[in-house]
């Protein structure tokens, strides 16, 4: 049985394990006497806040329940936030505003300012911008620009095509493709013009890049460029996440370079590098997100991911790394689109990774917990009458931050036209500061949306609906052996295809498509970030002058990171010798002479 | 009844957006449309190359990563180029591309542009409508790939009758090796696999493939294997796609004439690939069809009985299991030689991973098929011919 045939194991365990201790703390006299003691402690203990309008409200919102049975039902089964098996959060505390005490409210109901500055420590900020276009310098202006009032400075990287397929800028046909989409990165130079400004080793700053096919390249890039300004003590300061998640590639993205079994290779030589010197970064997010937006449904979405992630884990510790070394540095990332699902899709999957990773992997508290990013749904979002899309990326607002995600990234209205433009930016992340900042929804009470009776129908559900899909991948043969069968690439054009097929049969409302539609068909006139072909020629010119001034060294560095793949060792050393002299496409195109080029999956 | 509209469907460089693309391809050969499907990922050369290597009446593409201007411009601008402006092209991109965009695009010679909302029935109308009616007559052929991309169009569409005039000798370099086998056995990866040491072996020397999908009953056809050739898509490789067309045993009725043609057109090697066969199917039994013949085998062939079966482990020269990474391997190697052995022929039995990079096992089998010793090869035919005597 592989990994993830026990870990299912593991949750009906677990779950018989759950009904057991209810059984128990209702015949178990003592037993029963200890959980309600333990209840009442702990409602004893949460603190009360107020309303702006003076309303008191408990910290923490508990199930109205006063039975053994049922405390251990929740204590057991679902945990308080931050405790095992983390249902209702991660942490004890996430969004929420300083307590406002009692006394504040005192004269006539009148806030006074004051008492209410103890600091309640709370993970970070939860809302990341997302940004990426033209060249190096224009990505770093528009960094700078978002991050303007800001305390921490988390900047997320978009790559354009020819970088996020691990080509140059100078390669035949990308002219046109460079800066489209995300910056265009071919040398340590630019990635040095990139965070231009920004001081990379603070505890204040982290760096987050989307790219999974040559990310190892692109992180031995970023290392070799935070070198290069703050000398070589930077590096275990360095923070941020790369995404690095090849699996999700193969089965949905298709931004894959090499074949399967050489880039599952560099990636673990590249957590291998990270784990043991960088302690705070996060060497891969493992991400639903592009599973969801290649049409898959939330089910799948959530179970493909939890099972890469098992497969990683699996993998990370066949290589001899540590579970309580590597389990914290794994990071998620899902989708969340309007589908009934994503009422607890989140919910669910952190719940099913920390019972996994406890009792399959052995892992303590902190690599138990399913850390997690969300992106609300840019597949939702359409073309036609695009404003709507404010609506819709509301909602799934609201569903993110109801799973208790541990960030989340809100979508431009414009998304579905270009790189968004700086006004619907700017709106998308005004959604995010109304909802937490502005509503009272998420800043009094942490479970205030948890627990309803339909919630936990959904959970019931999607949790065997993903346990289902576990166990066919289980017969498959496992993860790796299911993703070179395209078993979840087909799974995942089929349900695409019915999505489709439901839309254009108008069984799927569409409002604005299929649904209330205005009759013209009149694009929206959306302002372009296109990158002017004097910037491309730019880029192109930049990096024939960076391979002129390496050109021996570059052979050299080559040939020595040849011969350490074709040795079976580490080759992240040797990869972090050749980003000083050769360009991304230098070395993918040696990498690939050395273990073959990826070959697509239709 | 009219041949059906052949179409190439590709997603440009740096662009894996395929979901968009794999659904209007079905919906395409759902209503009689036969689509070239070349993938994702590429680039303005592929296009071309393949477009009038299969001398399709359009290209359509599916672009959302953007620089969408630049590329359709280039596929247009290339087509003109190389002499086959005859090939339109087409394409759409959800709300990436502008109505603006749209507008220059269409100055600089692309048909027509989709945008966000069309249906899919739109789009096949159109494809009937604007590529559906017979070709005007062709102009002089500007290159020798485009000559024989029409001919063979001519022959697919039976407006020449070949069969008659030409045998299928071919000059004495050209080797014709046909590779057939059941669905999922790997055939497209090993011959892809092998043109790259064709390619490696010298500088010249040129390859033909004629490889074969089904048709829908009645309906269009998927041809799809260029999609997952990387290093098929070569200036020194001419590749063909057909349908079957209606024809069962895992050819198309006009492939023995382009066969033939192909055999005569100067290619040091001319592979000729089967669609997914059944345990009756000799496809190769057209006398002097092809110089060898290779089955590629799953190891997951069922029962040991149904070993007895498969007619081509009679005939083929070379018997290769592929996928000899999965645990059924050894024992399908075991039972496969038994099986050879009852034929008492010199027939070669090979492992094979074919999605391995340098795989031992493909070199081997390279080192089989491009060996030029022609003594050796008459001995080769000479007991082929002596086992269908048998039989």
């Amino acid at each position: 049985m592989s990994k993830l045939g026990q870990v299912v194991e593991s949750v009906e365990t677990y779950n018989q394990f759950v009904l057991d201790q209810v059984k128990r703390a209702r015949s178990d006299e003592k037993f029963g006497r200890d959980l309600l003691g333990r209840w009442n402690d702990i409602k004893a203990k949460i603190p009360t806040t107020r309303a702006p309008t003076g309303l008191p409200l408990p910290r923490l919102a508990l199930p109205e329940i006063d039975e053994p049975g049922e405390i251990a039902r929740f204590l057991l089964g679902e945990g308080l936030p931050g405790e095992f098996p983390f249902l209702n959060g991660a942490y004890r505390e996430m969004y929420l505003e300083p307590v406002r005490e009692v006394e504040s409210f005192e004269k006539d109901g009148e806030t006074k300012k004051s008492k209410t500055d103890k600091k309640i420590p709370q993970a970070e900020e939860p809302t990341r911008l997302f940004s990426g276009l033209m060249l190096a310098e224009d990505t770093n202006e528009r960094f700078h620009y978002l991050t303007r009032h800001q305390r921490t400075h988390r900047l997320s990287t978009a790559f354009d095509g020819p970088t996020l397929y691990g080509i140059d800028s100078d390669a035949d046909g990308v002219f046109g493709k460079i800066g489209e989409g995300g910056v265009a990165i071919d040398t340590v130079e630019d990635m040095v013009r990139l965070y231009d400004g920004f001081d990379l080793g603070s505890a204040n700053f982290s760096a987050s890049m989307t790219i999974s096919g040559p990310a190892p390249i692109i992180m031995a890039m970023y290392i070799a460029a935070a070198k290069r300004r703050f000398g070589p003590s930077v590096v275990p300061k360095l923070r941020g996440t790369i995404q690095a998640d090849i699996f999700k590639e193969v089965q949905a993205q298709n931004e894959t370079i090499f074949p399967i079994e050489p880039s599952l290779r560099f990636l673990t030589d590249m957590v291998e590098f990270t784990t043991r010197e960088m302690p705070r970064w996060y060497p891969i997010s493992i991400s639903g997100y592009h599973i969801g937006e290649a049409g898959s449904t939330p089910v799948q979405q959530a179970a493909y991911t939890l099972s890469n992630g098992f497969a990683y884990a699996e993998m990370f510790a066949a290589r001899g790394i540590p579970v309580d070394q590597f389990g914290p540095r794994l990071s998620f990332f899902l989708d969340c689109g309007l589908d009934v699902e994503y009422i607890a899709l989140a919910r669910v999957s952190r719940r099913i990774w920390a019972i996994g990773m406890r009792d399959v992997f052995g892992a303590g508290p902190k690599a138990q917990l399913y850390k997690l990013h969300t992106q609300t749904s840019g597949r939702s979002l359409i073309a036609a009458e695009f404003k709507n899309n404010l609506t819709r990326t509301a909602a799934e607002l609201i569903l993110a931050y109801m799973n208790a995600t541990n960030s989340c990234h809100s979508n431009s209205a414009d998304e579905p036209f270009t790189t968004p433009s700086e006004e619907w930016i700017r709106l998308a992340a005004h959604g995010q500061a109304i909802l937490l900042e502005e509503s009272g929804i998420f800043k009094h009470t942490m479970n205030m949306l948890s627990g309803s009776p339909g919630m936990k129908a959904v959970e019931r559900a999607v949790e065997a609906a993903i346990l289902e899909e576990f166990r066919e991948i289980e017969r498959l043969g496992g993860v790796l052996a299911a993703v070179e069968d395209r078993y979840q690439r087909s799974q995942i054009q089929n349900a695409s295809h019915r999505y489709e097929q439901q839309i254009n049969d108008g069984v799927r409302p569409i409002i604005g498509l299929n649904r209330y539609r205005n009759g013209s068909d009149d694009m929206p006139e959306v302002k372009l970030a296109r990158t002017p072909r004097k910037k491309q020629q730019l880029q192109v010119e930049r990096l024939a002058k960076f391979k002129k001034k390496n050109a021996d060294k570059s052979k050299r560095a080559l040939d020595k990171l040849a011969a350490a793949v074709e040795s079976g060792k580490n080759c992240f050393p040797e990869l972090l010798e050749a980003v000083e002299v050769c360009s991304l496409g230098q070395i993918t195109g040696r990498l690939q002479e050395v273990v073959g080029r990826f070959r697509p999956m239709v | 009844m009219a041949s059906p509209i052949r179409i190439l469907t590709a997603v440009p460089i740096c662009d894996g957006h395929d979901s968009a693309i794999n659904t209007i391809n079905l919906e395409f050969i759902r209503h009689g449309i036969e689509v070239v499907y070349l993938g994702y990922h590429r680039s303005v050369g592929d296009i071309v190359r393949a477009a009038i290597q299969e001398d399709v009446r359009a290209i359509g593409i599916s672009s959302y990563n953007g620089g969408h201007i630049e590329f359709f411009a280039e596929v247009v601008a290339l087509l003109r180029e190389k002499g086959a402006a005859d090939i339109k092209v087409f394409g759409g991109g959800g709300g990436t591309i502008t109505h603006e965009d749209a507008a220059m695009m269409r100055r600089k010679g692309v048909d027509e542009i989709f945008f966000a909302g069309t249906s899919l029935d739109e789009m096949v109308k159109f494809v009937h409508q604007r590529y559906g009616k017979p070709r005007a007559k062709r102009a002089r052929a500007k290159s020798s790939d485009i000559e024989l991309a029409h001919k063979l169009t001519e022959i697919e569409d039976k407006k020449k009758i070949r069969n008659s005039k030409f045998g299928i000798r071919n000059s004495c370099k050209t080797r014709v090796i046909g590779f057939t086998g059941p669905g999922g056995a790997g055939k497209t990866t090993l011959i892809d696999e092998l043109v790259l040491r064709f390619l490696n072996k010298d500088r010249q020397s040129r390859v033909a493939i004629l490889s074969h999908d089904p048709s829908v009953i009645g309906e269009g056809a998927l041809l799809g294997d260029r999609a997952t050739m990387i290093n098929s898509q070569n200036d020194r490789v001419f590749m063909r796609s057909m349908a079957t067309r209606g024809q069962a045993g895992g050819l198309s009725p006009a492939t023995h004439d382009c066969l033939a043609l192909l055999a005569r057109s100067g290619f040091d090697y001319v592979i000729i690939e089967t669609v997914g066969t059944g345990q009756e199917a000799m496809p190769f039994q057209k006398n002097g069809i092809v110089d060898q013949t290779v089955l590629v085998m799953n190891p997951d062939y069922g029962s040991r009985l149904q070993l007895q079966k498969i007619v081509m482990l009679d005939l083929a020269d070379i018997v290769v299991v592929n996928k000899s990474d999965l645990q059924r391997a050894r024992t399908a190697h075991t039972e496969i030689e038994q099986r050879l052995e009852q034929n008492r022929r010199a027939q070669c039995l090979i492992d094979t991973v074919a999605k391995r990079h340098r795989d031992s096992g493909v070199d081997k089998l390279f080192g089989l098929i491009s060996t030029s010793d022609k003594s050796k090869r008459g001995k080769e035919r000479k007991s082929h011919e002596q086992a269908r005597t048998g039989r």
